[in-house]
């Protein structure tokens, strides 16, 4: 079943009592995305991986992977963006060190064209 | 007299305090309240049950009304069996949270001891809070006497909890006149009131850590209104409950309770609709009046929401005028129980009487039996001239009218 079908408006008679939602964790398959009109875009070449941006992202939307450090120890790495959450609120883009130094961009901000 | 075990008590006791002991019959999880006038006598004698051991109750001594709604809501959501107690300011302090309580299908059982909203201050009786409170969404039953105070409380639990209700509910009574006043009643046996009540059985109890739910989440344009619609089913569904809970606890404790009371009304051509204490001295002046061959009679509410309708119009079918006497004030428009009364009447049945309407007893003033004759002798005026025309809307009791 697709999150369309999962979530197909309901009749009042087929919802539990009081708004109780039954199922944990579930905010996740609520699309934020659509709320955006700006979206970041990382350029993995200027990035230095500080994780800075995942930090400060308030929808968890930065994705990562695991990866070896150059210590030999494993951490991990950012790739992209979940454009499913993330609402386009610039944060990641204003918090980047990167970005802050002026010279190139890790996160541009460009405008997301619907 | 000694009291027997298994035997109800016969006791003279204060409205207020028959609600305490209503509530520690009834044992709930989690009290939290904050004593304010004329209540504070329910909490006060609930704290001592509390601290002498004789309930199981957590109870939570918050510093506000709107902290001791807050966290019967919060109690309530966790799984457990929830009671309250307030009046007048402290119920309108809860105001934001009576909406939230209602809304999130909380069955807080709230004892409600109708008192004037300020101002100027005053402590005395009117019902001015829960008529305000009368959308918020919970159940509303009134008492006429000390005894169908405590009735009211016991039957509480099981109306409030029900599968097809889950509703919070407030049981009223007049401040002062019932809640301060000592009369004989019946308290039943603990063991026997704790078996009608039953079990509390929660709905998708926070506490059910292996089943984790979210309680109070963001509801917006694609859900709000048909969890407004459930919240309207339950409402609509009580009407039934009431009555059976009711019909259940004539079986069991042998007194009888309607959505609403007639007295002499088979015949009467003036009817008198009132709700709470009133109804004592109108049944007292009913009967004086039928001496004299006026045909007269009362229809008392006891529950206000919801709203029995159709089965009020049933009763009032016969009737030629009906007088409505409001104890509160809707300003600008007319009392809360006269629209009610005049929407039954014009919408579900045939019969089309005067509709008298009446504002009464604010902040306390008396409504003495000379002044229910007075409003039976202008209702008389009212029906013998075929229009209500000038007397509509009057306010009885006040200096300069």
């Amino acid at each position: 079943m697709n999150l369309k079908q999962k979530y197909a408006l309901k009749k009042w008679q087929d919802l539990p009592l009081g708004g109780v939602i039954l199922e944990a964790g579930n905010a996740a398959d609520y699309e934020t995305g659509t709320w955006r009109t700006w979206k970041p875009v990382t350029h993995r070449e200027n990035c230095i991986q500080c994780l800075a941006c995942w930090e400060y992202c308030p929808e968890d939307a930065i994705v990562l992977e695991n990866g070896t450090g150059p210590d030999g120890k494993p951490r991990k790495f950012v790739v992209d963006v979940n454009y499913y959450h993330c609402k386009g609120c610039g944060l990641c883009v204003r918090e980047c060190p990167v970005n802050k130094e002026g010279v190139v961009q890790a996160l541009g901000f460009v405008r997301d064209e619907v | 007299m000694k009291h027997v075990a298994g035997k109800p008590k016969i006791l003279p006791i204060t409205g207020a305090g028959a609600m305490a002991q209503a509530m520690r019959q009834i044992n709930p999880d989690v009290v939290a309240a904050f004593p304010i006038t004329p209540s504070t006598q329910i909490v006060e004698d609930f704290s001592q049950f509390v601290a002498d051991g004789k309930v199981d109750t957590e109870f939570v001594t918050v510093e506000s009304e709107h902290s001791a709604m807050s966290a019967c809501i919060g109690a309530s959501a966790a799984g457990g069996r929830v009671m309250t107690a307030t009046s007048s300011a402290g119920m309108a302090y809860m105001w934001e949270l009576l909406y939230v309580a209602a809304s999130m299908r909380q069955p807080v059982l709230m004892s409600l001891v109708n008192r004037a909203l300020t101002g100027p201050i005053n402590i005395h009786c009117d019902h001015s809070d829960s008529m305000g409170a009368r959308d918020s969404g919970w159940l509303q039953i009134y008492s006429e006497n000390n005894q169908e105070a405590y009735d009211n409380l016991v039957m509480a639990a099981r109306i409030a909890e029900h599968d097809d209700v889950r509703l919070p509910i407030m049981i009223c009574q007049d401040g002062f006149i019932i809640s301060h006043s000592i009369q004989t009643m019946q308290i039943e046996d603990d063991a026997a009131v704790k078996a009608f009540v039953g079990a509390h059985k929660p709905y998708h109890p926070i506490l059910d850590t292996k089943n984790p739910v979210t309680w109070g989440a963001l509801d917006l344009q694609d859900y709000y209104i048909e969890h407004k619609r459930g919240q309207e089913q339950g409402m609509k569904n009580a009407l039934r409950v009431i009555e059976e809970v009711s019909v259940d606890f004539a079986k069991k404790f042998g007194r009888k309770y309607n959505l609403f009371e007639t007295y002499r009304i088979e015949d009467a051509e003036i009817v008198m609709v009132a709700i709470g204490s009133a109804a004592g001295e109108i049944k007292e002046v009913i009967d004086e009046l039928r001496t004299k061959g006026e045909k007269v009679g009362l229809l008392k509410i006891r529950s206000f929401r919801p709203f029995p309708y159709a089965q009020i119009a049933k009763a009032l079918s016969h009737a030629q005028i009906i007088t409505v006497l409001d104890r509160s004030a809707s300003f600008g428009a007319h009392g809360p129980l006269f629209v009610e009364i005049t929407t039954s009447v014009y919408n579900y049945c045939d019969n089309r009487p005067l509709l008298l309407s009446h504002t009464y007893g604010l902040g306390g003033r008396e409504l003495s039996m000379q002044m229910i004759e007075h409003v039976f002798a202008e209702s008389r005026i009212c029906l013998d001239k075929g229009e209500v025309n000038g007397r509509q809307g009057m306010w009885l009791n006040v200096r300069g009218d």
